[in-house]
């Protein structure tokens, strides 16, 4: 029994997550206390190196926040720049956008869950151990995750900080025959993509439903991405400019990453969120892959986000073809802008959740201030809430490493970007 | 035939461009012109990570050049077998898939090219736009040192049976 032990599980270095991150809790008399985890990555200060730079800098710059995630970075950057200077881009450039997204989501949301989720449903060490035995879905793993990387290739040049997108539009259209030879591999590759769906919901460890609000973009015309209005499961319904007046970043002792909260409480954001509050926003196929994988929404058992990500994955899929499939070259790859001093926001869907950028610009369009919240630091006070609720379901008189396997895993289910979450705090410099 | 792809690893910091460099020096090397019928082709990746894999498809020999830390003197030159790196391969992040990681999923998926060369070149400092001076000074031996091996390969791979290796 639980009762009266005293557990203290101290993970100094969490396995397989992105930066330095640790996990501390104690259990007494059966219950967890101080559930922490905590971030100690250095803050990277991004935000105030922005200060002063020109706005064509800044898509470069914010790229390199995440190896992995850049592309979104770049989209809240160019979409919140161009509000500032009251520039509106085309239709086709909204399409490519959104078609260099769909790449990342593609090849994010493949290594999540070849990398984490499905080696820790099965049990086993890394995706490495799991080749052993299940090669095949492996190889279409990476095959998935190419695809994605390929994409965003096809306008950024490069997959690693892609440098294709800037603001007013995209440095150059990629030729109509690139175009078409990846459609065809994309439109070859559709089946993988399907079949990664109910392979990793059969493989999904099913656990308790958990009460929390969801939070993602919504948009009447589309599954959200590039644009839309910011909603809640508790129907808060908002523009991006309205963000602050309900969503608050707030520091704790224990992590240089923010904690945001929505009315004071956690939320989630990401794959799973964004399915629930958009299923309907789908496309047919992708219904009913969800459908016959048994998953019904709206879904707060975190464990189904891997197969969120594998059904946005197949959603990606399925967007970047039809965006490819009407491809003309344009006459132009960008609208003309004239700098201005201004404020301005943008939110996109980030692979991990919603990313809003705000930037206040002078006359001649550098940069006064920024602010930047990743989706990894809206997700952490629930990342801590979950782990309290799953690790009591999962048994507090489990042995110590039974416990502290359980909550990694329960972190890598969130697979929390920790570099892209720390933020720049607080600098005094004193010069004497 | 023969298919030799030269990969260079890296980013663009400082010393981490040494295997981009060096791939470069041996892709202004004329292969063809020694006589094979061999094709050399010389590729720099910046960080692929798996996607290492796709590039040893349909190459008989893969020579990997990266960049390493090992506290040898800057531009040291060390040659390795994939199973020297296999060591600490076991805990990839999404964020994180090195190049041991990568191998060995190769190895695990069986997709590894039968021969597979990989040379480290002892790196000084990953800061800046360019190569620290001390690499660029051993640059051109490095490239000699190691088109070396490529012309042994290419020695070996052709005319095995005459020389009965």
């Amino acid at each position: 029994m639980a009762e009266g032990r005293e557990i203290r599980v101290n993970v100094p270095l969490l396995a397989r997550v992105e930066g330095e991150g640790a996990l501390e809790f104690t259990v007494r008399d059966g219950e967890i206390r101080d559930m922490k985890l905590r971030i100690f990555e250095p803050p990277r200060m991004f935000e105030k190196l922005l200060e002063g730079r020109p706005f064509h800098e800044v898509p470069d710059i914010v790229a390199r926040i995440c190896g992995i995630c850049p592309v979104a970075y770049q989209m809240s950057a160019v979409q919140a720049l161009e509000a500032a200077f009251g520039v509106e881009v085309n239709d086709w450039i909204l399409a490519m956008r959104r078609a260099m997204y769909c790449g990342e989501w593609i090849q994010s949301h493949a290594l999540h869950v070849h990398l984490l989720a499905a080696p820790d449903f099965l049990g086993v060490n890394s995706v490495i151990e799991m080749a052993k035995n299940h090669g095949t879905e492996v190889r279409r793993g990476l095959a998935l995750q190419a695809l994605g990387n390929e994409l965003i290739r096809l306008f950024g040049g490069r997959s690693v900080h892609p440098v294709g997108a800037k603001v007013g539009g995209f440095h150059r259209a990629p030729d109509r025959e690139m175009v078409k030879r990846l459609a065809d591999r994309l439109r070859a590759a559709l089946p993988d993509a399907e079949a990664l769906v109910k392979w990793i919901a059969s493989i999904t460890p099913r656990g308790k439903e958990q009460a929390y609000p969801l939070v993602s973009l919504r948009h009447a015309d589309e599954y959200p991405m590039y644009r839309g209005r910011i909603v809640s499961s508790d129907s808060l319904d908002i523009s991006r400019e309205q963000y602050d007046e309900h969503f608050r970043e707030t520091q704790v002792p224990h992590s240089t990453a923010l904690h945001c909260l929505l009315h004071g409480q956690p939320y989630l954001v990401g794959p799973l969120a964004r399915l629930a509050l958009n299923r309907d926003c789908l496309p047919q196929p992708v219904r009913d892959a969800l459908d016959s994988a048994g998953v019904r929404m709206p879904v707060r058992d975190s464990f189904l986000g891997a197969t969120a990500r594998a059904a946005e994955i197949y959603f990606a899929m399925l967007e970047a073809l039809r965006i490819l499939d009407n491809y003309e070259l344009p006459a132009a790859a960008d609208v003309p802008l004239t700098p201005r001093a201004g404020v301005g926001i943008g939110a996109t869907e980030a692979p991990r959740g919603l990313l809003w950028h705000r930037y206040e610009t002078d006359a001649e369009g550098r940069i006064l201030a920024a602010r930047i919240v990743p989706p990894t630091s809206q997700n952490q006070a629930r990342i801590e809430d979950d782990l309290r609720l799953s690790l009591q379901d999962y048994g507090l008189d489990r042995s110590d490493d039974e416990l502290r396997q359980m909550g990694e895993m329960v972190i890598r289910n969130y697979d929390p970007c920790i570099s892209c979450a720390t933020h720049f705090l607080d600098l005094r410099v004193d010069r004497g | 035939m023969s298919r030799v792809a030269v990969l260079g690893l890296g980013s663009p910091f400082g010393d981490d461009r040494a295997g981009w460099e060096v791939a470069q020096g041996l892709g202004r090397i004329p292969w063809a012109e020694h006589g094979s019928d061999s094709v050399v082709t010389v590729d720099c990746l910046d960080r692929p990570g798996t996607g290492l894999l796709e590039r040893f498809r349909n190459a008989d020999y893969v020579i990997l050049i990266d960049a390493m830390r090992s506290g040898a003197p800057a531009g040291t030159l060390r040659r390795m077998d994939p199973d020297e790196m296999l060591a600490d391969a076991d805990s990839p992040s999404s964020h994180g898939f090195g190049l041991e990681q990568t191998v060995a999923l190769g190895r695990a998926l069986g997709e590894l090219p039968s021969n597979l060369l990989l040379f480290g070149i002892e790196a000084d400092a990953f800061d800046g736009p360019r190569i620290s001076p001390a690499l660029e000074a051993a640059m051109p031996g490095l490239v000699e040192r190691i088109a070396g091996h490529v012309r042994d390969l290419l020695r070996g791979g052709l005319s095995a049976n005459a020389h009965g290796v």
